[in-house]
């Protein structure tokens, strides 16, 4: 039944219920809540008191609207909502199910999938055998139960060609195979391809013919073309009526290998137009690493344009005719060129015999004026399969005849013999600047530095064809650069050296993009059918439909012409192709393709809307009963005061929630960020974990038994001692580590070591305590001693020296001779006096170093002296009597100096200056 | 083998152990309170007997000769005599309510009201005690003597709670013209406390009364149906609505402010409020200097 648009119930008289809903609300108001229990001392005082109105309390209204809801959302809950249900379509015998599964519907394949699975479900229901064709890959036809083919839905996607005539042929031929009439639902993508129409006619003959298709605009990328220099990139759409924007991405590989978007470019379609471009520039550089051009949010095939070589780095060979003249680097003309090209591209330096066999993009001749006739040959056939040869003049072209009476084939231009040279001593006229580019010019749109001139060039013949070829030219409009098409090649000639000699050109940026233009403008055409004649292209990794690449396999090889030419199917998927050193993409859309929408005869009945699916709304409003209540439940607690009761039990839901929605891991991070916070609010003592329980133990003892005299005596007051443990906690919050050295106690890990060095230099102090008495540094060694020869070797601890007797130490708070803690013999070793401390006659005190000592090395076991109990009793006896009471009061002196001097450096130190501060300042 | 004797007396050392187990920290806080006041004044700030110096006076008639101070003398002609501060101990009666309803705080936050009484009066023993004085209870369970180890007995007596929801002011056994400091919330019976500053009175007691309350008993912040209970569950008072309690409760608080403060203009007592949710100290120096205005 359906009540409203678009929501039925299965259960409809359950919503009588809702009925009852007035007589709940008279029924709830009339129970007043539970009285808040509060203990009040107080409570004498109000002995006697009445109240003035005799307010009978009721259930505040909110609370009871809450409870009428969750009631509602219950009884319609029950009664079976149910979203767009499905109107059942009625139809009896086989079902033909007709795929298109091409790229153009990968985008919503999952919508697609889940409107096959509902209309199988119904066929199923209605008892219907049910056979599966897709276009792009035909199978012989077989009707099968609904189910089984619900099982292979999922393993069915679409592919990355369109459906071409012979897949249509071999379809037309299963429907043929079979004898009985269908009724049949095409699935659609959407777009015109070849002998549709014939497909209709023979389903139509078989049944009825139903169709379905998304009335989606379809995009494709063609691939990118490279032209002047920048990446021209062009998406074609089916439906041309409106303005739209797309956006293309460019994704490669960044510097550490990982996939990401390395550029982003916006095309604009205006009205009424099927294609629209946008130019992509890019440093060459970052052109290189792309890797495919893909339309954002699309998900198909035919949205991605693979790249191959044509954007790859540029291979140059670089020769020049005089050796290489170490001393004399800044006036090589290789020297500039390297500098300009190195970014960008590969450079080879040899001899030309030996560059050519290596094939490169582009040959540079910096003022070469003679070749070898059998390398002229062998460089201008290489030229005409074209190559790209850049010449430089210079001296030697200059002094040579080279196409001087006829043009030479490797010259673009005849030269007159000298040249000229301006600006100089001997010459009239200053040096000349460059004439803005022309509009043709490779170079058009550079801006030129006015810094840049030339002194001296070679000249060109005036010749009926100077002017095509003139790509360049200085402001009386000479040439400057000059260029000619030889076969499929150029040759480039620059009328000035490469180096700073007869202009200031090669110094400035103007340089590097004119190379870079000019090396840009020969990139690889994609090459002809021609030119493809007779190889065989391997493919490496192929596209699948919705524009993942994976792995070939065992695909068979490609045909040179056909993988240009023919349109991708199953024997020539889109991917990535291998013939040699070459590499070719094959993308799915050529340049020439169009996206033409489908258009179906009148009389087959076309289904565009996007069915939505059949939604059961009972589940949702239950739960929302559910909510309700439970947020009834924390009502009535907060009204009757009870809700601090339940705040613990709201911390674990609420952290039961926050481990539900998977956050545990940053809630244990913020705890970590808690937990330091605290530790940094509050200046804490910490000793180093040993693994061994009992030291550790006393060892924290002590701490607290330093930390209570502290608080005490001084206007240090540290929280609870902390036990660090090396590998995992933070040093940075403890201004002490006290460090009993156990001869069992494992060493730290490299990385533990190399923040206690950070700490050590950063202001930290570490006390090492052996607890063995006398016998640190006395060569007699204990095992303790040992222990911590190696504990501490991989420290970064200064020279020591055993405390000297006007050391800080001895007067940071109180005034020491010696440092007992449970033992009393033992030495106490510090960071040793600089060398150039020297007593002073009439100071008590030398000039000591400036700063804390990092390391206080002992072996008097304070940690024991300093032990107490919970309750602030000794925990160890220390000596006998009064005399050991002594000692233990000393072992605090100790202590207490000790955290002075790490928190107030050597402030004691300072004080022995005042008398002579003060003595100077009287006079 | 072990007689019954030595077990019993073991077992009570233990037990007091346990009991003293618990006292360092009062006794640290009380005696971290206590230093943050110097003992300045320590004197009676008038001539009897004593070692300090208090003044040179011109000798009279009656004075005994050996009394002349011929050193001063010596610069004139008159005679002189050196006086001395008079010097005398006095003795602190200290009471702090360990009944029910000093068992109290109203957030977790703060500390319960007889913390912070045992805390103040512990303190101010102390002080009393660094100065010389003779410092103990009201009632015969530890009679007021001087000297540091008196501070682990009261320490030891603060321990101890009373069963019942408000505790009557203990006035036997009091030495006529001592000192007395009475710590409570003062909201139990009023007549009790009226007999035991009178008795005090009568015996020539003075000294200071400090009331020490629960911010929730100062702003009953209350409202909604209540029902409201003494500590141990022994009074109980009822009401719908009690936001419009709050007025009333509010005069008869002042009521009983007021109550108190006419006793002790009539007692010559002082009486001082103190909140929990303030910080001991001030309170601690008031206290002190409300005894020094006493002595």
């Amino acid at each position: 039944m359906t009540l409203l648009a678009g929501i039925g119930f299965t259960t409809p008289w359950l919503l009588l219920g809702l009925l009852a809903l007035p007589i709940l609300w008279l029924l709830l108001r009339a129970v007043p809540p539970a009285p808040v229990r509060r203990v009040f001392p107080a409570v004498t005082l109000l002995l006697g008191l009445s109240d003035d109105e005799s307010l009978s309390d009721r259930t505040p209204w909110w609370l009871l609207l809450l409870r009428l809801l969750a009631v509602a959302a219950a009884i319609i809950g029950l009664s079976g909502p149910v979203l767009n249900p499905a109107p059942s379509t009625a139809g009896r015998g086989p079902l033909l199910l007709v795929l298109d599964a091409s790229w153009v519907g990968a985008d919503n394949w999952r919508q697609r999938r889940e409107q096959i699975t509902s209309k199988l479900t119904e066929a199923g229901r209605a008892g219907r055998t049910v056979a599966l064709l897709r276009l792009t890959a035909p199978e012989p036809l077989q009707f099968q139960s609904a189910d089984v083919w619900r099982s292979r839905v999922a393993g069915l996607g679409p592919q990355p060609w369109q459906p071409n005539p012979d897949q249509i042929a071999t379809a037309l031929d299963h429907l043929t195979a079979v004898e009985t009439g269908f009724d049949t639902l095409w699935f659609a993508d959407g777009l015109e391809y070849p002998d549709r129409d014939q497909l209709i006619s023979a389903l139509q003959a078989r049944g009825e013919l139903q169709v379905h298709q998304t009335s989606a605009n379809r995009l494709g990328l063609l691939p990118a073309q490279v032209a002047d220099g920048a990446i021209e990139l062009t998406v074609l759409r089916s439906h041309t009526s409106a303005e739209q924007q797309v956006t293309v991405l460019a994704q490669g590989r960044d510097p550490g290998g990982t996939m990401r978007v390395l550029a982003s470019v916006s095309v604009d379609f205006t009205a009424g137009v099927d294609r629209a471009s946008a130019r992509l520039i890019l440093p060459s550089q970052l052109r290189a690493r792309i890797t495919r051009f893909e339309l954002q949010r699309i998900r198909s095939a035919g949205a991605v344009a693979l790249t191959d070589d044509s954007l790859r780095r540029r291979e140059v060979a670089l020769i020049s005719s005089q050796t290489d003249n170490e001393g004399l680097v800044l006036l090589s003309p290789m020297h500039y060129l390297r500098q300009a090209l190195q970014p960008t591209a590969e450079l080879f330096e040899g001899g030309l015999g030996d560059l050519l066999p290596a094939n490169p993009d582009v040959i540079i001749l910096a003022d070469v004026a003679r070749l070898a006739e059998t390398e002229e040959e062998q460089l201008t056939e290489w030229v005409e399969k074209g190559g790209m040869l850049l010449r430089f003049a210079g001296p030697r072209l200059a002094a040579s005849d080279i196409s001087r009476d006829e043009e030479h084939p490797l010259m673009p231009v005849r030269l007159r013999s000298g040249g000229r040279s301006l600006g100089g001593a001997m010459s009239w006229g200053e040096p000349k600047t460059l004439a803005p580019f022309q509009q043709g010019s490779p170079f058009y749109g550079l801006t030129i530095p006015e810094e840049v001139t030339v002194s001296s060039q070679v000249m060109a013949q005036p010749d009926p064809s100077l002017a095509d070829r003139v790509i360049a030219a200085l402001g009386d409009g000479t040439p400057l650069v000059t260029r000619k098409a030889l076969g499929q090649g150029q040759v480039v000639l620059f009328h000035v050296t490469a180096n700073a000699e007869w202009t200031s050109l090669p110094l400035s940026g103007l340089f590097v993009d004119m190379l870079e233009r000019l090396a840009v403008s020969t990139a690889a055409k994609p090459p002809s059918a021609d030119d493809l004649e007779g190889t065989i292209w391997t493919p490496i990794k192929v596209l699948d439909g919705f524009g993942r690449l994976g792995e070939a396999d065992t695909l068979p090889g490609v045909n040179g012409p056909e993988l240009m030419e023919a349109a991708a199917g199953p024997d020539l998927r889109p991917g990535l192709y291998d013939s040699g050193s070459r590499t070719l993409a094959r993308n799915v859309l050529r340049a020439g393709d169009q996206l033409q929408p489908a258009i179906w005869p009148r009389d087959v009945p076309v289904i565009s809307a996007a069915a939505s699916a059949e939604r059961a709304l009972g589940g949702m409003l239950i739960s929302l009963a559910l909510v309700l209540l439970a947020l009834d439940v924390a009502a009535s607690l907060a009204l009757s005061g009870l809700l601090h009761l339940s705040r613990t039990a709201a911390l674990v839901l609420g952290l039961a929630a926050a481990a539900w929605l998977g956050l545990p891991a940053q809630s244990a991070l913020a705890q970590q960020g808690a937990d330091q916070l605290g530790l940094s609010s509050e200046l804490a003592l910490a000793h180093v974990l040993t693994g061994d329980d009992q030291v550790d133990e006393i060892a924290h003892s002590g701490l607290r038994g330093l930390s209570n005299t502290l608080a005490f005596r001084t206007s240090i007051e540290p929280s609870l001692p902390v036990g660090v443990d090396l590998e995992r906690d933070e040093l940075a919050f403890y201004p002490l580590l006290y460090w009993p050295i156990t001869p069992d106690q494992p060493r730290p890990s490299a990385a533990a070591y190399t923040r206690l060095n950070a700490y050590l230099r950063t202001g930290g102090m570490i006390l090492f305590d052996t607890r063995d008495a006398n016998l640190v540094g006395a060569g007699a060694s204990s095992a303790n001693a040992r222990k911590l020869q190696q504990l501490a070797r991989s420290l970064d601890i200064p020279p020591l020296e055993p405390l000297p007797a006007d050391h800080v130490l001895t007067r940071a708070f109180y005034l020491l001779q010696d440092f007992p803690g449970r033992h009393q013999r033992g030495e106490l070793w510090v960071e040793a006096a600089p060398a150039d401390a020297e007593h002073i006659e009439g100071m008590p005190f030398r000039n000591l170093n400036d700063g804390v000592t990092p390391v206080v090395i002992g072996s008097n076991d304070w940690g024991a002296a300093w032990a107490v109990d919970n309750n602030g009793r000794p925990l160890l006896p220390v000596g006998r009597g009064f005399a050991g009471e002594r000692q233990r009061e000393l072992a605090y002196r100790f202590g207490v100096n000790l955290v002075m001097h790490v928190l107030t450096g050597n402030y004691k130190s300072d004080q022995v200056h005042v008398p002579a501060l003060l003595d100077r300042l009287g006079q | 083998m072990t007689s019954p004797h030595l077990s019993q007396a073991t077992g009570l050392r233990r037990r007091a152990e346990i009991a003293a187990g618990s006292l360092p920290p009062l006794l640290v806080q009380a005696e971290q309170l206590a230093g943050s006041v110097l003992l300045g004044e320590h004197g009676r700030r008038r001539a009897g007997m004593g070692d300090d110096f208090w003044q040179y006076r011109v000798a009279q008639p009656g004075d005994s000769r050996n009394m002349i101070d011929h050193r001063r003398s010596a610069r004139g002609d008159q005679q002189f005599i050196r006086e001395r501060e008079w010097q005398i101990a006095q003795t602190v009666h200290v009471w702090v309510d360990q009944g029910g309803s000093m068992r109290f705080a109203s957030k977790p936050d703060l500390p319960q009201k007889i913390d912070r009484a045992r805390k103040l009066a512990l303190a101010a023993s102390i002080l009393m005690l660094r100065g010389g004085e003779r410092v103990g209870l009201t009632g015969t369970a530890l009679p007021p003597r001087s000297g540091n180890m008196q501070v682990l007995r009261m320490a030891e007596a603060f321990s101890l709670n009373d069963d019942t929801d408000y505790a009557p002011p203990e006035h036997h056994a009091m030495i006529p013209h001592a000192r007395g400091l009475f710590i409570s919330d003062f909201l139990g019976p009023f007549d009790e406390l009226q007999l035991a500053l009178g008795k005090a009175a009568d015996r020539g007691l003075r000294g200071v009364l400090l009331q020490v309350l629960d911010p929730s008993e100062e702003a009953f912040p209350f409202s909604g149906r209540t029902l409201f209970e003494s500590v141990t569950g022994g009074l109980r008072h009822e009401t719908l609505k009690a936001s419009a309690l709050r007025d009333r409760y509010l005069e008869r608080l002042a009521e009983r402010r007021d109550g108190l403060e006419t006793l002790c203009r009539a007692t010559g007592w002082q009486i001082g409020l103190h909140h929990t949710g303030d910080s001991a100290q001030t309170a601690l120096l008031w206290l002190y200097h409300a005894l020094e205005r006493t002595r």
